[in-house]
């Protein structure tokens, strides 16, 4: 095989604890608010690079998304990976999950030969991990969720994974499609040689309905089973709220102390 | 929005049609995974709202007496697979029997535990039977009037949640947050309906099971198991706070835990962040050291009973979200809590 051809998804989101979600379209609200590539995309990135060192190849990083998520692409390149496609069209807006990786299914069909793709293991903004596996089921691609590590064994991935109270590994058949465990890959540091290649050569494609020609039925909040009906604020548990303040260390432990002991934790 | 979710590609569905609650059952190490148990118990509830049956869906290879389970925790009845293709779990196949499973009895509501395999698994499901599914819910509700089945879900930030409903399509899907429901009692003498059932051909995984090693955590228990935990956040200033914080775990016969930043910070492993993006926790006693107690924190305290919260910030939220609280620094309070637990301790020898 001669190196790896690798599409590396990636979101671009709200950088804040502040983010809203529209009363009455039940969308989340993004403007105005600064964004940053998906802290958990920068593993997968970091990983998707490793591979690329080890075995050659190439890295188009992809997102579905507003135009101004070049910026995201951008910094993506800045990192050393060596393309980006845009998909943006008004008419994919407002996308649940499974319209969402719809279009990214099209999108990734797009492209001439794809041997890998490696997504985040989920969103800051809406963690949900379905991405992966709702494209492996458009693409019909076996997937593996929270990969460690990877190699290539006569054209296989041999991937390791870990979950919560073990490890395993497989041998998978390429194309597939794996997500990376969230804090396993720290990502490099953007380089200045890389960012200005990314300007000299500015190598952002752009998607839009024009070229992707999905039935927009089945695209954006009308291709979206799921609707966000309402918000609501979360009620507070009841605690007690006995707090005391300006005593001593000593004082303060052994009035906890006896907390405890009415409450009975130290019997 | 009434337009959404209907691709003349996708196979119409008849929401009328579809009927009953199904709970896919886990199966870890031959024993049912307790995230499923607790699902069986709520989705027991939920099932009688919309007067319909809790059904148990199991996919495995010699289930043996594991299919009598499910009916001692609510299930009416047990749907299983029983069939040596499944001798090696694989996402792929285990996914494509429940869609043909699904395909033939019509269910209204299918949800899985989100346990890391769940959560690799259900999203799959619903995507093959071209329906929506809502990640990590940790609510389920239904409608008053027209018995709708509403998922809940924390969205991003602050005190909100979001109520998913999914339009046209069916089943209504969801990975259901392990531990923010409790056990549902076990009733041995309860009987579930069971049926036996075959799947056809299923589609070949693409991937093959190498090795699987258990990861022994013997000395550090995992949190959602604990009835105490103590929990560091970035206040600690540094990895060595965690020491302190274990030490008070031990005395008081509990582990350790952190918030996102300690996470962040690499002090913790993630597989002991508490919170929205880390795990709920039920203990009986959570013990907040040096954590501001942001609302994505404390979300995944609410099922704690007591809650002690150490900060030297007198305007802390985490106040607000504690029982018993001490406004100081934990480098001076918790050696002094120590001390006495230590004393007390010897004092039983
Ligand atoms: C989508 C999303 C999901 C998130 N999910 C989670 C999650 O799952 N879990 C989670 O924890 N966070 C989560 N967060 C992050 C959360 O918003 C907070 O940033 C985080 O919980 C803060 O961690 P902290 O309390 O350790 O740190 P800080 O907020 O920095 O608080 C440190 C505290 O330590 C106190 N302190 C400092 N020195 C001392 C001392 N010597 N003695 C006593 N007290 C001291 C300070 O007064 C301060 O209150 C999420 C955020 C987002 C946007
Ligand atoms: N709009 C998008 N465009 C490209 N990739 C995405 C998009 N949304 C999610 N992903 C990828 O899918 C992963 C899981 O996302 P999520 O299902 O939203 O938690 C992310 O870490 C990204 O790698």
């Amino acid at each position: 095989m001669m190196g790896l051809n690798i599409v590396l998804l990636f979101k671009y989101v709200p950088n804040t604890n502040t983010v809203n979600v529209d009363p009455n379209t039940g969308t989340l609200v993004r403007e105005g608010v600064p964004s940053v590539v998906n802290p958990h995309d920068l593993d997968a990135a970091e990983f998707a690079l490793e591979l690329r060192e080890k075995y050659g190849g190439k890295i188009t990083a992809m997102i579905m998304a507003p135009p101004n998520a070049t910026k995201g692409i951008e910094f993506l390149l800045g990192m050393g990976v060596d393309d980006g496609v845009l998909i943006t069209d008004r008419a994919y807006g407002g996308a649940d999950t499974l319209a969402t990786s719809y279009v990214l299914a099209a999108g990734i069909k797009t492209l001439e030969h794809y041997d890998l793709i490696i997504t985040g293991q989920e969103t800051l903004d809406s963690s949900t991990a379905h991405i992966g596996a709702q494209l492996a089921s458009w693409l019909k691609i076996p997937y593996v969720y929270y990969v460690t590590e990877a190699s290539l064994d006569n054209g296989a991935l041999v991937v390791n994974r870990q979950l919560e109270s073990c490890t395993e590994k497989y041998k998978v058949k390429l194309p597939a499609l794996i997500t990376v465990l969230m804090h396993s890959h720290p990502p490099r540091p953007i380089t200045l040689e890389n960012k200005l290649r990314a300007v000299i050569k500015k190598p952002v494609m752009m998607l839009t309905n024009n070229e992707l020609k999905l039935n927009i039925q089945c695209t954006g909040l009308r291709g979206s089973p799921t609707v966000v009906a309402k918000t609501e604020f979360v009620s507070k548990i009841p605690r007690k709220k006995e707090i005391i303040k300006d005593k001593s260390p000593q004082e303060a432990a052994a009035w906890l102390i006896s907390k405890l002991k009415d409450e009975g934790f130290l019997n | 929005m009434s337009i959404s979710g209907q691709c003349p590609d996708w196979i119409p569905v008849n929401v009328n049609e579809h009927k009953n609650v199904w709970v896919y059952v886990e199966i870890e190490n031959g024993q049912i995974h307790e995230a499923s148990i607790q699902l069986l118990g709520k989705a027991k509830e939920v099932a009688s709202k919309v007067n319909s049956k809790l059904v148990a869906i199991m996919i495995g290879s010699n289930l043996g007496k594991l299919i009598d389970e499910p009916g001692m925790y609510g299930a009416d009845e047990v749907i299983y697979v029983d069939d040596s293709r499944f001798e090696t779990y694989y996402a792929i196949m285990s996914g494509e029997a429940m869609v043909q499973l699904a395909m033939k009895y019509k269910p209204e509501a299918f949800l899985v535990a989100g346990t890391m395999r769940g959560r690799e698994l259900a999203p799959y499901v619903a995507n093959h039977l071209r329906t929506g599914i809502t990640a990590d819910l940790t609510m389920i509700e239904v409608d008053e009037k027209t018995k709708e089945i509403i998922l809940i879900r924390p969205p991003f930030g602050a005190w909100q949640l979001a109520h998913i409903r999914t339009l046209r399509r069916r089943p209504v899907m969801g990975s259901v947050r392990p531990n923010v429901f409790p056990m549902p009692p076990k009733e041995e003498n309860r009987k579930a309906i069971i049926t036996k059932e075959t799947v056809d051909e299923l589609y070949e995984p693409g991937l093959e099971l190498i090795e699987r090693v258990e990861i022994k955590s013997s000395e550090e228990k995992p949190i959602e198991k604990a009835e105490v935990i103590v929990s560091g956040g970035k206040g600690l200033g540094s990895k060595d706070g965690f020491e302190i914080v274990k030490r008070l775990a031990e005395l008081l016969n509990g582990t350790y835990a952190g918030s996102r930043k300690a996470v962040d910070m690499g002090w913790i492993q993630h597989d002991r962040q508490v919170g929205q993006t880390g795990k709920t926790v039920r203990p009986n006693l959570y013990v907040a050291v040096a954590i501001s107690g942001a609302a994505q924190h404390v979300f995944g305290i609410r099922e704690a009973k007591r809650v002690i919260a150490i900060n030297n910030d007198p305007n802390a939220p985490i106040f607000e979200s504690a029982d018993y609280g001490v406004v100081g620094d934990y480098k001076q309070v918790i050696p002094e809590l120590i001390k006495l637990l230590d004393g007390i301790k010897n004092g039983k020898k």
